[in-house]
């Protein structure tokens, strides 16, 4: 008597859930789309005087965190010139690539470029562009070199939202990239 | 206050000494003692009549059907009389203490035309638990529910700010405690330290804590202990009722209106349901000092429930839908190394903004449905069957901080957006008792896959698990001893499919997909006791043996999420080792109860859970990306030992004065290293007096209560030396806090009021186990007012 009663209703009750799980799905996932990635940092330098050769150096990581080291390039120019300084931010996940850079001119009142020398007296950086708010930008620059010498320089991209106050305290890195530089 | 607590000590000792004292010499305080219960159910019966001839002596028997007596040896004819139960004489010749057991037979004339409904009480546990319900529960409407769980000792949480916190048992947490919602394990998405448990703790009208494995009945992952949130039982008389809860609180502003309205047909008695929803909303936390920016939350959950119960038959379906958005303290999402030496060096948030209750990137937003259909049937000779199915789904989004003009930041899009989908399936067979043996057996199923949005960040791949398990739970039950033995075997089987990129061929991008299949057998086993000393004391052994496989986060979580770089075992093993291996725990509990005693009751427990293969996250040596350097929380795998004790006691002052005392105490250690583990909650204690006038039920206002309460925090300083810390744990914390409230009787309706007041010295201090203890300090002071009022809509 007592199977009798139990058999139909557990067996109705072990069959429900393949009901639900009939709902799979074997799709493979998709490479991310992330707008914000950035994979290279490139800086171009162009002497505004002499005869000298620009010079483009890129911190470049394309596989991202973890995985492969980055290529580094070294920043190599002529001691006591002047050089006007172009930086962009690259997303080369993706091809074409993503320039970044066009994103943060846009929103020049949340960002903040900042160079940092090691030794000081390599050279000057002197950032040249301005937001609305007259807060520097530093997408632009001017590159004053002294004598001959070698050190780093460390290029942060601070994202200030609704905090920007010309200092680079405020925000978090969108970038955090340092080049070896030799004055020769 | 100390000297006060000691005495108490001292007297909980005398007690006891003096049961023993009586047991040896033959004076007149013999005790006879007994326990009085229903012949089918054996459950205790409270308020039942025992009489002792000659001497007239009378008592009533207690909540659990406890009596006791002191008397001089000699010849007594013993009458046991309750309502509805034919009444049972005894003779009994004492010479040294006895206990006399009374089983009653329903009294078969006074119960004709009756229905007798009763609602199974479940059997003790032999593990240490704790519960929260009436005024206790009522005390944390408002919080979140692994804030108001930390009021039971040896329960803390891993928190993130002042909106997220995760239940932690005995120091463990995430994958290792299981939540029950309503009967269903909580499959949420647990790969994150501020990801809590998408449950509203206002559907609870009872939230327990198992302390302590209980892998055999709920599951392999419940290595550390049970949270069973359960919703107040189906209406079983005609009516309809409700339920409205409203909460206020000063420091962040929150406000919250939860009510639930059940009823049940005078026509069709055998239908109940209930309808229940919450909104909830807080703006930015106040510290002493500063306002934290962004920390508000909004939640707006409902649920409904509808029954249809006979005596021997019943069905139940229950659907609940979870939504939260939750404000991430922007200071505390750092780009790099830098920027956290910087923000810790900064010692406060950069921004300080004002009272809002707005939004803002970065946030969270979540989701969780369940919906669940359980049923069962019972026979006198065929025992009980129970089956249930349920269906869970949760979304979580993250958005990150981002440049409002790419294409994320114009669509609003989240950089996280995952889905989770579990299907469950239990089985359980409880067989009918066979001489002192009862018992059950079950199986139970789980189908999940976890799959994030196209175009959205991996931070873990897409996964499918099916997980089978089947156990058995055999009791024996003999006096006042009971035993109890568990056997469980599950078998995982996780699949994930993960995303690579390669690099190798040449500089432009390709993509891959890795597949792996993990296969695990794992066992669980436990052996407990639960043991009547006598009628005031009860001492549970229990010890169980656990194995976990571990889960897919724990395997290949990868990447920048909450600006936290985190990366699983599998991503960063080194080449040649085998992949994460389950883990084994070893769990011994000893828990002493004190209860029913007119001025002293309490309960102390001590335990050991050694496992092997213990996977943890810590802070591995600096990788460098583009974003700067960063601090990778890297899961590991070793071998660990967590011993503690938890101790709680409760002593009568005076008639209406209750002191009470709490403690937790955990040491933990890494065996392989010799080392203390981090992120293990400090020393705890709280003491708290209580007084109350319970006056006239028919007055106007009564049952007013009042009570202080301080807490006290170690700093915590067993850290481990061998791991890296951002910042040192910070100081010991003591808090103060106090609560009044009353019953007030507004036409007829018992409304409860109360007014709680939290960190009232507005002390300045970070928790160890608070993530956001890098950034800010916590929560200041915070007055919070709580109206429950109860609704009865049936005629009378």
């Amino acid at each position: 008597m007592k199977t009798s009663l139990f058999r139909p209703f557990a067996a109705l009750l072990l069959a429900t859930p393949l009901f639900f799980a009939s709902c799979n799905d074997d799709k493979d996932p998709e490479p991310e789309a992330d707008n914000e990635f950035i994979t290279t940092v490139r800086y171009t330098l162009r002497p505004t005087s002499g005869t000298g050769q620009a010079v483009t150096a890129e911190w470049k990581d394309v596989d991202g965190a973890g995985g492969n080291a980055p290529t580094i390039s070294t920043i190599t120019l002529a001691p006591n010139t002047t050089y006007t300084g172009t930086i962009e931010f690259l997303d080369e996940t993706k091809t074409p690539a993503d320039n970044i850079t066009e994103e943060i001119r846009e929103e020049n009142d949340e960002h903040l470029v900042v160079y940092t020398l090691n030794p000081t007296s390599l050279m000057t950086i002197t950032r040249t562009d301005k937001d609305g708010k007259g807060f520097d930008v530093g997408l632009t620059t001017t590159v004053q070199t002294n004598a001959a010498a070698s050190g780093n320089l460390t290029i942060q991209l601070r994202h200030q939202p609704g905090t920007k106050d010309g200092t680079a305290g405020p925000g978090s890195d969108d970038a955090n990239v340092t080049f070896p530089v030799v004055l020769r | 206050m100390l000297f006060r607590f000691v005495a108490v000590l001292l007297m909980a000792g005398l007690c006891l000494g003096v049961v023993h004292q009586s047991t040896a010499q033959n004076g007149c305080n013999l005790p006879l003692a007994g326990r009085i219960t229903d012949h089918e159910s054996r459950q205790g019966l409270a308020g039942a009549t025992v009489i002792v001839q000659p001497g007239q002596q009378a008592t009533q028997t207690d909540a659990d059907g406890n009596f006791h007596f002191h008397v001089c040896p000699g010849a007594y004819q013993l009458e046991v009389r309750f309502i509805g139960y034919a009444t049972e004489r005894a003779e009994v010749r004492l010479s040294s203490a006895t206990v006399r057991n009374f089983q009653l037979h329903p009294d078969a004339v006074t119960l004709r035309g009756a229905t007798v409904r009763g609602e199974r009480v479940e059997a003790p546990l032999p593990q240490a638990s704790g519960s929260l319900t009436g005024q206790a529960l009522q005390q944390t409407r408002g919080q979140a529910l692994g804030e108001a769980l930390q009021k039971l000792p040896g329960v803390a949480a891993i928190q993130t700010g002042p909106s997220v916190f995760k239940p932690m048992i005995h120091g463990l947490h995430s994958n290792r405690v299981a939540i029950m919602n309503n009967g269903v394990r909580q499959e949420g998405q647990q790969w994150g330290q501020e990801h809590g448990p998408e449950i509203d703790p206002f559907i609870a009208s009872d939230l327990t804590v198992v302390k302590g494995a209980a892998s055999v009945r709920y599951g392999t992952d419940a290595v550390g202990g049970v949270v069973l949130v359960q919703p107040k039982a189906l209406r079983d008389s005609a009516g309809i009722g409700a339920d409205v809860n409203l909460v206020g609180m000063s420091n962040n502003g929150l406000g919250a209106v939860s009510a639930a309205v059940d009823g049940n047909l005078r026509r069709l008695p055998a239908l109940s349901w209930r309808l229940q929803g919450t909104l909830k909303q807080a703006g930015n936390t106040r510290t002493p000092d500063y306002r934290l920016d962004n920390t508000g939350f909004r939640e707006h959950n409902f649920s409904a429930a509808l029954g249809w119960r006979k005596d021997t038959y019943g069905v139940e379906a229950f659907y609940s839908q979870f939504n939260s958005r939750l404000g991430i303290l922007s200071s505390a999402i750092v780009g790099n190394r830098a920027d956290l030496e910087a923000a810790i060096a900064r010692g406060r948030p950069a921004i300080n903004p004002g009272f809002s209750y707005q939004i803002n990137r970065p946030y969270q937003q979540l989701q969780h449905d369940l919906a669940k259909l359980t049923g069962f049937v019972k026979t006198g000779n065929g025992g009980r069957l129970t089956a249930t199915v349920a269906n869970q789904r949760d979304y979580r989004d993250e958005y990150d901080v981002i440049r409002a003009s790419s294409d994320a930041g114009r669509r609003n899009l989240p950089q996280l957006s995952y889905q989770n989908y579990t299907t469950t399936a239990d089985v359980v067979w409880e067989h009918p008792t066979l001489g002192n043996f009862r018992g059950s057996v079950g199986l139970s199923g789980t189908y999940q896959f976890n799959r994030y949005a196209g175009g959205t960040r991996q931070f873990i791949p897409f996964y499918t698990n099916r997980t089978a398990g089947a156990f058995v739970i055999e009791r024996w039950q003999h006096e006042r001893l009971l035993l109890e033995a568990g056997l469980r075997l599950d078998h995982r089987d996780l699949r994930t499919r993960r995303l690579t990129r390669g690099f190798e061929i040449d500089s432009s991008s390709y993509y891959g997909v890795e597949r792996n299949r993990f296969q695990f057998w794992t066992p669980s086993a436990s052996l407990g006791a639960v043991y009547d000393a006598n009628v005031h004391l009860t001492l549970r052994a229990d010890a169980a043996l656990v194995q976990r496989a571990p889960a897919a986060n724990e395997r290949y979580s990868q990447g920048v999420h909450g600006g936290i770089y985190e990366e699983g075992y599998d991503i960063s093993r080194p080449a040649g080792t085998p992949p994460l291996q389950p883990e084994t725990s070893y769990n011994l509990g000893l828990t002493a109860t004190l209860h029913d005693n007119p001025r002293l009751n309490g309960e102390l427990t001590v335990y050991q859970n050694s496992i092997d293969g213990y996977i943890y996250q810590v802070i591995g040596a600096p990788i460098t990306t583009i974003q700067g350097s960063f601090l990778p929380w890297r899961f590991q795998q070793t071998d660990a030992v967590f011993r503690g004790v938890d101790a709680t006691l409760d002593y009568q002052l005076a008639a209406n004065w209750l002191l009470n005392g709490k403690a937790a105490v955990i040491r933990a250690r890494n065996r392989t290293l010799d080392d203390y583990l981090i992120y293990v909650p400090a020393d705890r204690f709280e003491l708290s007096v209580r007084r109350d006038w319970s006056g006239q039920k028919t007055a106007r206002a009564n049952q007013f209560f009042a009570l202080v309460r301080g807490t006290a925090v170690r700093r915590q300083t067993r850290v481990p030396s061998a791991e890296y810390d951002p910042q040192p744990a910070p100081d010991g914390y003591g808090l103060l806090g106090a609560e009044v409230g009353a019953t007030l009787r507004l036409g007829g309706t018992p409304v409860e009021v109360s007014l709680a007041g939290s960190n009232l010295l507005n002390e300045r201090y970070r928790d160890y186990l608070n993530r956001f203890r890098y950034f800010a300090d916590d929560m200041g002071r915070n007055v919070t007012l709580r109206l429950h009022i109860p609704l009865n809509f049936s005629p009378n």
